[in-house]
């Protein structure tokens, strides 16, 4: 296991030195007021960069985590599969109750701390759901919101390596759910030199990320397909989701849309 | 730790799939009865293109060909699809010169028809239900549905911006779990522009990705 850790470390390192080589997008002039709005509404001026490590990631996912998604996906029928995943989402409990209370959310609090109680004792160690059907829906909560929620700018879109589309908010984000929030992590990491908490760490983190993509097949592939710039579609699609995610399903209204005004006239029907 | 991190609800590209799925309820509108915008006119838009994308759909008798044309005449009636594809372009629209527009609009609704003309067959009897309607603007109402799946699970939420005019009422956008598909198009398209080396790699790019999708078809036109 730590060769291979240490091979894709390798793997990556390699990737972003080459890409960095690549360089910055070069922010058009300001007299050009036009583009230069543009470019500072799309906000990724690492862009040359983020795409080189997007075209890493996708030859990591063709090779690897497609596949293994795939073999995942033959192997387990649709409940057993929901079933992992109510697992996983069980055990994030700790991260999604930490950022709720840290967000203020003492309602979604109660539901999140409901849900544990009941799916870890009813439905076994969370492999089923039944605190939905006692009316506590799951939600979702990490640090990125919190901070978002805090106040903070997300900052530019960043391609990480291996995990996906981001920006430093939400990778900071990421690092304190697992390494500060998460309690099952904390044990893990706490517990490297015990084999079985080793070999347990690694297995939830291994499943976590297998569930993730295994979720995310048939999307992805539509993306892809019906996307000219699957790069950019994703980049607009993390960014409205992140949005609707940090504002409880509730974003404010954005920025206008297409309207009949863009019409010269309207057809007589 | 995930390796793209996207969730479920994020069947973007199910989009318009979606979009084509039946009304089944019409629950009554949740006021802006004195609105110049009508809530009743802009919900009887969606439920109208619902209901007759459902019909379309569940024909699977029909040949691909028959089925796109059919499409694009739902496109027409419902959709203000000239105003989406030029909205779409944003501030490059400016750029374009007359035969350029033509070209660019007449490819723009090609490959919405041939694009979801393709994933038809990914149609599983979804029912959209609408949920309410609130009038935003003078000129603009938005729809609320859900479509329950089939497998059950959390409905997908689909709202639907439509725009009146002179008593013309027409859907601008369609926003799923609050990714609009307008927005994704517009951030789509621009970067192909950028990237393809201005408007006419663009044209370029669509035109290589409708005639592929038709011959994908085996429809020719």
């Amino acid at each position: 296991m730590p060769t291979n850790l240490h091979r894709i470390a390798c793997l990556v390192a390699a990737a972003v030195l080459a890409a960095t080589i690549g360089g910055c997008a070069t922010a058009p002039d300001r007299s050009d007021a036009e583009a230069y709005a543009e470019f500072q509404a799309i906000n990724d001026p690492l862009e040359p960069l983020n795409r080189t490590v997007f075209g890493f990631n996708q030859a990591i996912d063709a090779m690897f985590l497609r596949p293994l998604a795939d073999f995942y996906r033959l192997l387990l029928p649709p409940p057993l599969r929901e079933g992992v995943h109510n697992v996983l989402s069980n055990l994030r409990s700790p991260v999604v109750l930490a950022n709720d209370l840290l967000q203020g959310e003492f309602e979604r609090a109660g539901t999140t701390t409901g849900r544990f109680l009941i799916n870890s004792t009813l439905g076994v160690g969370g492999l089923a759901d039944w605190a939905s059907d006692f009316g506590l829906a799951q939600h979702n909560e990490d640090f990125g919101q919190t901070l978002a929620v805090w106040g903070s700018p997300e900052g530019p879109f960043l391609m990480l390596p291996l995990v996906g589309p981001s920006n430093p908010r939400d990778a900071a984000g990421i690092a304190v759910d697992s390494l500060i929030l998460d309690p099952f992590g904390l044990l893990g990491t706490l517990n490297m030199d015990t084999e079985w908490m080793r070999t347990l760490s690694y297995t939830r983190l291994g499943v976590t990320i297998i569930d993730a993509r295994s979720q995310n097949v048939e999307e992805l592939d539509d993306l892809q397909k019906s996307s000219l710039d699957f790069y950019a579609a994703l980049r607009s699609l993390y960014r409205q989701y992140r949005l609707s995610e940090i504002w409880q399903g509730q974003p404010p209204p954005g920025e206008e849309g297409p309207s009949l005004d863009d019409l010269p006239a309207i057809p007589v029907q | 730790m995930m390796a793209f991190r996207l969730p479920m609800t994020f069947r973007h590209v199910l989009l318009m799939l979606a979009l084509v799925l039946a009304a089944w309820v019409s629950p009554p509108l949740a006021g802006g009865a004195a609105e110049p915008v009508s809530g009743a006119a802009a919900q009887a838009v969606v439920k109208g293109f619902a209901d007759e994308g459902v019909s379309l759909l569940e024909d699977r008798g029909a040949s691909p060909a028959a089925r796109a044309e059919r499409f694009r005449e739902l496109l027409k009636k419902y959709f203000a699809t000239d105003a989406i594809a030029r909205w779409v372009l944003g501030r490059y629209w400016n750029q374009l010169d007359a035969q350029q527009r033509v070209d660019y609009q007449s490819l723009f609704e090609d490959l919405v028809v041939y694009g979801y003309v393709k994933r038809f067959g990914e149609y599983t009897g979804e029912r959209l239900r609408i949920v309410r309607t609130i009038a935003d603007s003078d000129a603009q109402a938005t729809v609320f549905s859900e479509i329950d799946r089939p497998a059950g699970g959390q409905p997908v939420r689909v709202d639907w911006r439509v725009g009146g005019r002179d008593g013309v009422y027409l859907i601008t956008d369609v926003v799923v779990e609050n990714v609009s598909l307008s927005q994704t198009w517009r951030s789509d398209f621009s970067a192909t522009i950028r990237q393809s080396g201005g408007i006419n790699g663009l044209l370029d790019t669509l035109r290589v990705r409708t005639a592929q999708l038709k011959a994908d078809l085996g429809v020719s036109r």
